[in-house]
């Protein structure tokens, strides 16, 4: 099983637009956090907590990058043929998809540690140097939402690769892991209300898993940080089962 | 060696591969052949297990593919050169693949000298020339050192030089004791790369034999006669049973080509008969014509006339 992880990770490194979009995924939190930083009006007002809340906002972005690079990982395999090579190479199909899980798995939490951190220590320091007080409030949920976002990431990075199994496809595949929590769950929810389903929203797993990164709720039409992350899990690796099902069943 | 036995293959209600039985034995080199569209590229995926075979077994060294715990050290396999990814460079698609099977990283620029392509492994695929990526393909074949080799169409797209490479390659693979299993469209080149021959028609098996074997089976021995007596000859030759047919005009042509006669023969018969012979020789039928004529109601895709 070392083998087949080894040759996963080889082939995730030696695809240049792997790297552009993990750069991509590592720098954008951070160029948002210092922008703000730096042209923020009234810096002196600010705190660590406003730096927590904005990345658990737009590091939602690096998750769906992320997504789609893993989204592209495996899919590009059927379009270039390379799954013949990999399958001939490993004739069982499984031990490759758990590779390309486990890869997946370290390189998303490694990626989002880094993209988090970096962007935290970079938007604190220049507010800090305008002014503000940056020292950690006693409410603060620096962890928690370190936690939830790098938990958010690896769930949404089996949901990518689950899909992709199923659809091998690329551009269908991002499209799907794109649009799920943005047009989909809402879809959903909007069809079953209007139907007179209430609080449908709560079992919507994607959404509930992005909601979790920055809120600590307290009832309501929101799971709770564990609770959604544990669903969405649920739902992650439920589609890696169905994908890694079919994908045995069917001709390479 | 390989078995493949009673193996079948259908795609809905259409059979690509049929009941096909028949054997790679090592040290000698197998050309694999079929009209486009035999089942020739889907019996080497069913033989790996990528495309699931209805029925039927295939054995290497006596074990299912599936059974190979690595089976790149067992199996080397060219299935198609253009299953590469085009964004990573040529060395870097051998050590994943090296990997995969616990293959050293030295084992790769081996492979890559083998093939003449170490100057060019940093260079990302998708600036390869087809030829320098059928080098690649046989390179991922020959990283496991197997026992067995499989290639469909490893001559595609080389240069007169890279196909007697080729050739001299596979013969020298079988000469080390390996199973050779190559198919090819270029029969002039299978007729001297393989020794033995598989082949194959809308799935189902044709023949199994030596290549001398196929050609002798299915051509007719033909010679050519000329002598200013070639009437008596052809007199000779019809009374003996044997076929004459003029190369021209018969009143005027001193020239026929004899059917169903040795050559020794019809000399023989011209000695007798007191003819002087200008030119007797055999015309030597092809591995082409002999596969045209067999496979003529098995192909699936037929050309319409030249006019």
């Amino acid at each position: 099983m070392i083998d087949v992880i080894r040759s996963e990770w080889i082939k995730v490194r030696t695809v240049r637009t792997h790297w552009v979009l993990v750069i991509i995924a590592v720098i954008f939190p951070t160029v948002v956090a210092s922008l703000v930083g730096v042209f923020i009006p009234e810096p002196e007002t600010g705190s660590a907590n406003d730096i927590i809340s904005l990345i658990s906002g737009v590091a939602v972005f690096s998750v769906l990058l992320l997504a789609s690079l893993w989204a592209i990982n495996l899919t590009s395999e059927y379009s270039h043929n390379t799954i013949r090579v990999t399958y001939a190479a490993i004739p069982s199909r499984w031990k490759v998809l758990f590779a390309k899980a486990v890869v997946g798995t370290v390189a998303t939490a490694i990626v989002m540690s880094v993209a988090f951190w970096v962007a935290f220590a970079s938007g604190t320091q220049i507010l800090s140097a305008r002014g503000a007080d940056m020292s950690l409030p006693d409410d603060h949920d620096l962890i928690g939402v370190y936690l939830a976002l790098v938990g958010l990431a690896v769930i949404v990075s089996w949901f990518s690769l689950g899909l992709g199994a199923i659809i091998r496809n690329s551009p269908a595949t991002v499209v799907v892991v794109l649009l799920w929590p943005l047009l989909l769950e809402n879809l959903v929810t909007l069809a079953l209300s209007l139907a007179g389903v209430d609080s449908v929203g709560k079992w919507m797993p994607y959404q509930q898993a992005i909601a979790a990164v920055s809120d600590v709720p307290d009832g309501g039409d929101v799971l709770g940080r564990p609770a959604a992350h544990l669903y969405f899990g649920a739902v992650a690796l439920g589609l890696v089962v169905v994908g890694t099902v079919l994908d045995r069943r069917r001709d390479a | 060696m390989i078995e493949v036995t009673a193996l079948t293959k259908r795609f809905g209600k259409h059979t690509a591969v049929d009941d096909l039985s028949f054997t790679v034995t090592p040290g000698r080199v197998t050309g694999f052949l079929g009209p486009n569209g035999s089942g020739k590229s889907t019996t080497m995926r069913c033989m790996v297990g990528l495309d699931h075979a209805d029925n039927g077994s295939v054995l290497f060294s006596g074990r299912p593919y599936r059974a190979l715990r690595r089976p790149i050290h067992e199996v080397g396999l060219l299935l198609d050169a253009g299953f590469v990814h085009p964004a990573r460079s040529g060395r870097n698609h051998l050590r994943w693949l090296a990997a995969s099977n616990g293959i050293p990283r030295a084992r790769v620029e081996e492979v890559l000298g083998l093939v003449g392509l170490s100057d060019v492994g940093g260079r990302r695929v998708k600036n390869y020339s087809l030829g320098m990526k059928q080098r690649l393909g046989l390179a991922a074949a020959l990283l496991g050192d197997p026992a067995t080799v499989i290639l469909d169409e490893p001559a595609n797209g080389l240069d007169p030089e890279g196909i007697r490479w080729i050739r001299d390659m596979l013969r020298f693979l079988a000469s080390e004791g390996r199973a050779v299993l190559v198919s090819s469209h270029q029969l002039s080149e299978m007729s001297l790369m393989a020794q033995d021959l598989v082949v194959i028609g809308r799935g189902h098996l044709i023949d199994q034999c030596t290549v001398d074997e196929f050609v002798r089976r299915n051509t007719t021995t033909r010679v050519r006669v000329r002598s200013p007596q070639v009437g008596e000859i052809a007199r000779q030759v019809r009374a003996a049973g044997a076929s004459v047919e003029y190369v021209g005009d018969s009143a005027v042509s001193d020239t026929v080509i004899v059917s169903g006669m040795a050559i020794v023969e019809i000399g023989e018969l011209a000695a007798e008969a007191g003819a002087v012979l200008h030119e007797l020789a055999e015309l030597v039928e092809s591995l082409e014509d002999a596969f045209l004529s067999v496979t003529a109601a098995d192909q699936e895709y037929r050309s319409g006339g030249a006019s």
